[in-house]
């Protein structure tokens, strides 16, 4: 009897603990799960209430005579009945809707196969099934979205020079701050921050203007610059405290024992911070990778990806599963990038942790 | 093998923190020498001068002939043990020790070749694949010690070795560090502020206090004839006791005075005070020195505040006015608080200190 009262706020504790987690979990995963459902799902499922969990994997079809030709419907698993989603006798007009409206790509000659089915089997309506292409989204984004592979591979450029340029400059600085005393060190190293102070888009407009004046605007390297701007300030910090964390007197042996000041860097200094330079290659990639609302301002001809996803979901082409596939596609190189740097950064020197 | 020689080396951080002051010291061939002084004194910085990592402010710094005062550390053929180690944790054991040979250029079969040698003589050849992430403390020592003899210096630096181990291992380690240097025969610096790691290295200790040499000798002059009232002080444990005497010469001899004590003094240490002019001294005897007797014989009669046994004997404090004086005893029998007891100094191992200068008056 005396230790229940212990149990139980254990039990408590623990369950508080977990329903945490949980909910913790449940809100990172449960958007995710969403979107990546979403991406494969047909137009009409998306546009259906309620919208589907999962998507389907084929579609059941009833074919019959109607006065204008022939009515296709469609098995609604909500409702369990068939719902007539069109009346035509054009067997084009049928092929194009089955497949962009309902995800199932079905060919015009087949068709007309079931049409005989139904002349010929004296029945009434006949019944059918189709197989899903759950790729199609997919390959649709990039077949109506203005130049997508051209946009990733910007992004690519975009994001890979943002790392060159915020890195080298942000460690060199973060290397200053960290090793040398000077007047106004931490005034500076505060104000440093200033700069992500303020929105993007309220500087963006000055931007353009500048960015147009150095024949940078609508350019890679333009917003290469722009982003940089903002995750110097990141990468100063973060390389700031990496190098405050490598002990000086590592740098001091390694002079001892017979190396150059420029040595010393290379074999001792920069290899050791090299996990920290990763992780703030990792952020600065990230935020280079996603923004939008300046790559929107700041480029005309050449967008960068996300913003080619932006614009999927705008004007006459939006659907939204498109735009789920072209977020999915979009967050794809952040995921690699993310696992294998923290691969990397957990395989080092034998598991070394800094 | 070389000598190392400091010349009027004195060391300002800033505008006025005196860190190392006038420091003159020279190291002989193969020595052995001890930085000894308590926290703050400047030894450190002493040693990171002859390194090169720290500036000299003025002065100059020889090794053998060779200025190496204005140097880069690279250039200057030493080596050195940090507190921390300092080992590089992105290298393997074998990478640490090859660091400096492969700067060196040296050929590959000729680095193999001393890794093993020195990996062999630090005892940690079976660890040399291994990262220092995946090594125990004293291992990693051995990998300090290892990548420091690798080089073949000229000078050896050891900052404080083996402060981070625990007791048993520093002690054993001491023995190791000792037969490394006569084994590789190098001229060697170290630095630390426990006294008893001094006195068991050491061919000789520099004594240090707020960046001046206070005395330099072998173990056994420092401890037994130390120089001032703060060497007497500052070595051993317990260290030696003090009491402020007035000298009387009388009919029978020059007699030490004071309230409990009345002191005749032999011929033989009497002869210290011919050219003494003042008239009071601070006598100090250190407390294997005070001998237990019966109490005819006693030169000195108190009562015991407390005994320290310790196993091998026991420390007895006894209180004088307001200084205590401590006593080491035969460990039997253990003497209860309170107790009466008497006592008579070595006299031959007295020291008389001038209470002005506290320099030592005998030598
Ligand atoms: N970089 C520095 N800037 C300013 N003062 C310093 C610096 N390095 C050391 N000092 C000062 O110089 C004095 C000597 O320091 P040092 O490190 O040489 O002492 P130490 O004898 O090695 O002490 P410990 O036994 O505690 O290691 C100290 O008062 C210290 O505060
Ligand atoms: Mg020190």
């Amino acid at each position: 009897m005396n230790k229940n009262p212990i149990k139980l706020g254990k039990l408590v504790r623990r369950t508080i603990f977990y329903l945490f987690i949980v909910t913790l979990a449940v809100s990172i995963i449960l958007p995710v799960f969403f979107l990546v459902s979403l991406s494969f799902l047909s137009t009409r499922e998306s546009y259906s209430f309620p919208l589907p969990l999962l998507p389907s994997l084929k579609t059941e079809y009833s074919l019959t005579h109607s006065d204008r030709g022939y009515l296709l419907s469609v098995y609604d698993k909500f409702d369990k009945e068939y719902q007539t989603v069109l009346d035509t006798a054009e067997l084009e007009k049928m092929s194009v809707y089955m497949k962009n409206q309902i995800g199932t790509p079905y060919s015009i000659p087949k068709i007309e196969e079931r049409i005989a089915e139904l002349e010929n089997g004296g029945k009434d309506t006949i019944f059918f099934s189709v197989r899903k292409n759950l790729l199609l989204n997919y390959t649709t984004f990039f077949q109506i979205t203005r130049d997508a592979v051209p946009a990733l591979l910007r992004s690519l450029q975009i994001a890979g020079l943002t790392i060159l340029i915020s890195l080298s400059i942000g460690s060199m600085a973060g290397y200053a701050f960290a090793r040398y005393v000077f007047a106004g060190r931490d005034v500076l190293k505060f104000s440093v921050l200033f700069v992500r102070m303020f929105p993007g888009v309220a500087i963006a407009l000055h931007m353009a203007i500048i960015l147009a004046n150095m024949g940078f605007y609508d350019k890679p390297i333009g917003l290469a610059l722009v982003y940089s701007v903002g995750s110097i300030a990141l990468t100063v910090w973060i390389t700031a405290s990496v190098f405050m964390g490598i002990p000086e007197s590592l740098e001091e042996a390694a002079q001892v024992f017979g190396a150059t000041k420029w040595q010393t860097f290379l074999r001792v200094t920069f290899p050791l911070a090299l996990p920290g330079l990763a992780a703030a290659a990792m952020y600065t990639f990230l935020g280079a990778w996603t923004e939008t609302v300046s790559a929107i301002l700041l480029t005309q001809f050449n967008p960068t990806f996300s913003v080619v996803v932006y614009q999927s979901l705008l004007g006459a082409v939006g659907n939204v599963n498109l735009t789920a596939a072209g977020g999915l596609v979009l967050a794809i190189p952040s995921l690699i990038f993310t696992f294998f740097i923290r691969k990397y950064i957990q395989q080092m020197w034998g598991g070394m942790t800094i | 093998m070389a000598t190392l020689t400091m010349q009027n080396v004195t060391k300002i951080f800033g505008r006025d923190v005196i860190a190392v002051k006038d420091f003159n010291l020279e190291v002989k061939e193969k020595e052995f020498l001890v930085l000894l002084g308590p926290s703050g004194c400047g030894k450190t910085t002493a040693m990171r001068m002859v390194a090169g990592l720290e500036e000299v402010t003025t002065g100059e710094i020889f090794i053998d002939d060779r200025e190496v005062t204005e140097l880069p550390p690279r250039k200057r053929n030493v080596s050195m043990i940090f507190q921390n180690y300092a080992v590089w944790p992105h290298m393997t054991v074998y990478d640490n020790i090859a660091f400096a040979l492969k700067l060196k250029k040296l050929h590959k079969d000729e680095i193999d070749r001393r890794v093993k040698e020195t990996a062999g003589m630090a005892k940690i050849e079976m660890l040399l694949e291994r990262y220092p992430s995946q090594l125990s403390g004293g291992q990693q020592q051995r990998v300090a010690v290892a990548r420091a003899i690798a080089v073949n210096p000229d000078i050896f630096l050891m900052d404080e070795p083996l402060s981070n181990l625990d007791a048993k291992l520093r002690v054993s380690m001491r023995t190791e560090l000792k037969a490394i240097h006569d084994k590789a025969g190098s001229t060697t610096v170290f630095v630390t502020h426990d006294q008893s790691e001094a006195m068991s290295m050491a061919d000789r200790i520099v004594i240090m206090k707020d960046g001046e040499v206070i005395q330099v000798g072998s173990p056994d002059d420092v401890y037994h004839r130390s120089g001032s009232i703060f060497v007497a002080d500052f070595i051993g444990t317990p260290p030696t006791n003090f009491m402020d005497v007035k000298i009387q010469k009388e009919s029978n001899g020059t007699h030490l005075v004071n309230t409990h004590l009345n002191l005749l003094l032999e011929p033989e240490m009497a002869k210290h005070l011919n050219g003494y002019d003042k008239n009071h001294i601070v006598l100090g005897i250190r407390p294997e020195n005070i001998v237990l007797v019966g109490e005819s014989d006693a030169a000195l009669s108190a009562s015991c505040l407390v005994s320290e046994p310790q196993g091998s004997h026991q420390v007895v404090a006894i209180q004088l006015d307001d200084n205590i004086v401590k006593v080491v005893a035969p460990p039997n029998p253990i003497i209860a608080p309170g107790t009466d007891v008497h006592l008579i100094f070595k006299q031959e191992t007295l020291r008389f200190f001038d209470p002005d200068t506290t320099l030592a008056i005998n030598d």
